[in-house]
């Protein structure tokens, strides 16, 4: 996962409408701190960074380079748990060449 | 104890709704019990949506539809349907003896999130041996159809001891057919298996041999196959908790009707199940006393009583300890403690002569 990356829920994965738990197969994974709000933003469209200048908004003065850095921890981590799975779009150059 | 000495028993996590007993297939290892319970006297599509609903209310997250083979009800579709209506994670557990393309259609569409397929050996020979039948063609053939949707699905391969020394192999075939989840589970020596015990339990040797691969394969597909594995506890000195423990985690409701706290609860001699045609899942779940009989630490020996590991193990597997020593309240013979614990023992160890027993 980088920043560039789209990240989407793997089949049989999703966040529970109202609860702080992401439902997978077999079982359920507790949410904590602001987990639930950036899986809200997995769409399959918004990139790691769109995800990331989304939650900032209207925070101008925090440390956005940690924020950034911990965001992309986290979906790397559901990554690797096989909890979230990764397109990426083709960037200009490729489309070029 | 009443509902009044159990105010705040938190509910149950996940259901399991044994919707059929009737199966096309007949497994050495199947943990259906040995009765099987008539098509007739099943419950109807009435009944079960009413009782999701019910579950949901209750705190259920995830519904693990189940059999038998879940495919020979008719009103699959409706009962996915009415699963998620009421809120809740939808997963089958099938043969996959009766899927087409145009049924897995429907489930999908219906709300199915989730597909397991079993596995019985990685040799069509071995693999119809285990399961009395020709069903190892009919599930490769069902693999490329799955992927063809979007739905989380897990190859389970269920190990034993005549097909445990070829892990590895099995392994890589599991990878090949590319799940998003593999799972490597023991058999248990429940209901039918029981009956095929000696011949399905592997040696202590095979077990031990068997981990570093696992370990070594949960590295290797590391982001692209999730592995979990359960080994037997036959093996470990200390019990786990059973089902998450007792009237704790799950509830299994089985094609009548009956809720039980664990699927081989039955074998405990004295208890009595109460119908969901006649209560509300909350009633069940806070009174029925097959749900009371072993919550709690009441009913524990002298030995767990005093042990610091009861809160961790909660005494181990009530089904465990009445099978292998006839006494339900026995501590699990698993444990080191258990006076028993020189039975697991011999079972380790033997390599009995004996023959097959198919389920007829
Ligand atoms: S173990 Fe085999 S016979 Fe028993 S329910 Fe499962 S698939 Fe059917
Ligand atoms: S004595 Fe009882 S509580 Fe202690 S480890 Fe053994 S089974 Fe568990």
């Amino acid at each position: 996962m980088e920043m560039s990356s789209t990240p989407t829920f793997a089949p049989g994965c999703r966040l529970h409408p109202t609860q702080e738990v992401m439902l997978v197969p077999e079982g359920t994974l507790k949410l904590t701190g602001p987990s639930r709000d950036i899986l809200l933003r997995v769409d399959g469209q918004r990139t790691v960074t769109e995800i990331a200048d989304d939650l900032l908004q209207g925070y101008p003065e925090t440390n956005t380079d940690e924020i950034r850095n911990d965001i992309l921890d986290l979906l790397a981590r559901l990554e690797q748990r096989g909890v979230l799975r990764t397109t990426q779009l083709p960037t200009p150059n490729d489309l070029r060449s | 104890m009443t509902s009044e000495a159990n105010p705040i028993l938190p509910g149950p996590l996940s259901l399991i709704a044994e919707l059929t007993h009737r199966c096309p297939l007949h497994c050495l290892y199947c943990s259906n019990p040995i009765e099987m319970q008539r098509a007739s006297d099943e419950l109807s599509t009435e009944d079960w949506t009413r009782v999701f609903q019910q579950a949901a209310k209750l705190g259920v997250l995830h519904l693990h539809l189940t059999g038998g083979e879940p495919l020979v009800r008719k009103d699959l579709p409706e009962l996915i349907r009415a699963g998620r209506e009421a809120g809740l994670y939808v997963n089958m557990i099938t043969s996959g003896v009766g899927m087409t393309e145009q049924c897995l259609a429907t489930l999908v569409d219906a709300g199915l999130e989730h597909l397991q397929l079993s596995f019985q050996d990685l040799e069509e020979e071995s693999a119809n041996h285990i399961a009395g039948t020709r069903s190892h063609a009919i599930k490769l053939a069902l693999v490329p159809i799955l992927k063809k949707f979007h739905l989380a699905f897990t190859v389970n391969l269920v190990v034993h001891r005549m097909n445990l020394d070829r892990l590895e192999d099995f392994i890589a075939l599991a990878e090949d057919l590319g799940p998003d989840r593999l799972e490597i589970a023991h058999v248990q020596y429940y209901g039918w298996a029981l009956k095929n015990r000696a011949l399905l339990m592997p040696t202590e040797e095979q077990v031990h041999r068997a981990l570093p691969i696992v370990e070594a394969a949960r590295e290797r597909l590391k982001g692209r196959i999730h592995l979990e594995s359960v080994f037997p506890d036959y093996f470990g000195s200390f019990p786990k908790a059973c089902v998450g423990g007792w009237g704790r985690q799950m509830m299994l409701i089985d094609p009548v009707g009956q809720a039980m706290p664990c699927h081989s609860a039955a074998v405990i001699p004295g208890l009595t199940f109460d119908n969901v045609r006649q209560h509300d899942l909350r009633w069940i779940w806070r009174d029925s006393a097959a749900f009371q009989r072993f919550r709690g630490d009441s009913w524990m020996s002298d030995t767990c009583l005093a042990c610091p590991r009861k809160e961790r193990d909660l005494g181990g597997c009530r089904c465990q300890a009445f099978m292998l020593t006839g006494d339900a309240e026995a501590i699990d013979p698993v444990c080191t403690y258990s006076p028993h614990h020189g039975l697991l023992q011999t079972l380790r160890t033997s390599t009995p002569e004996v023959l097959p027993i198919w389920r007829g």
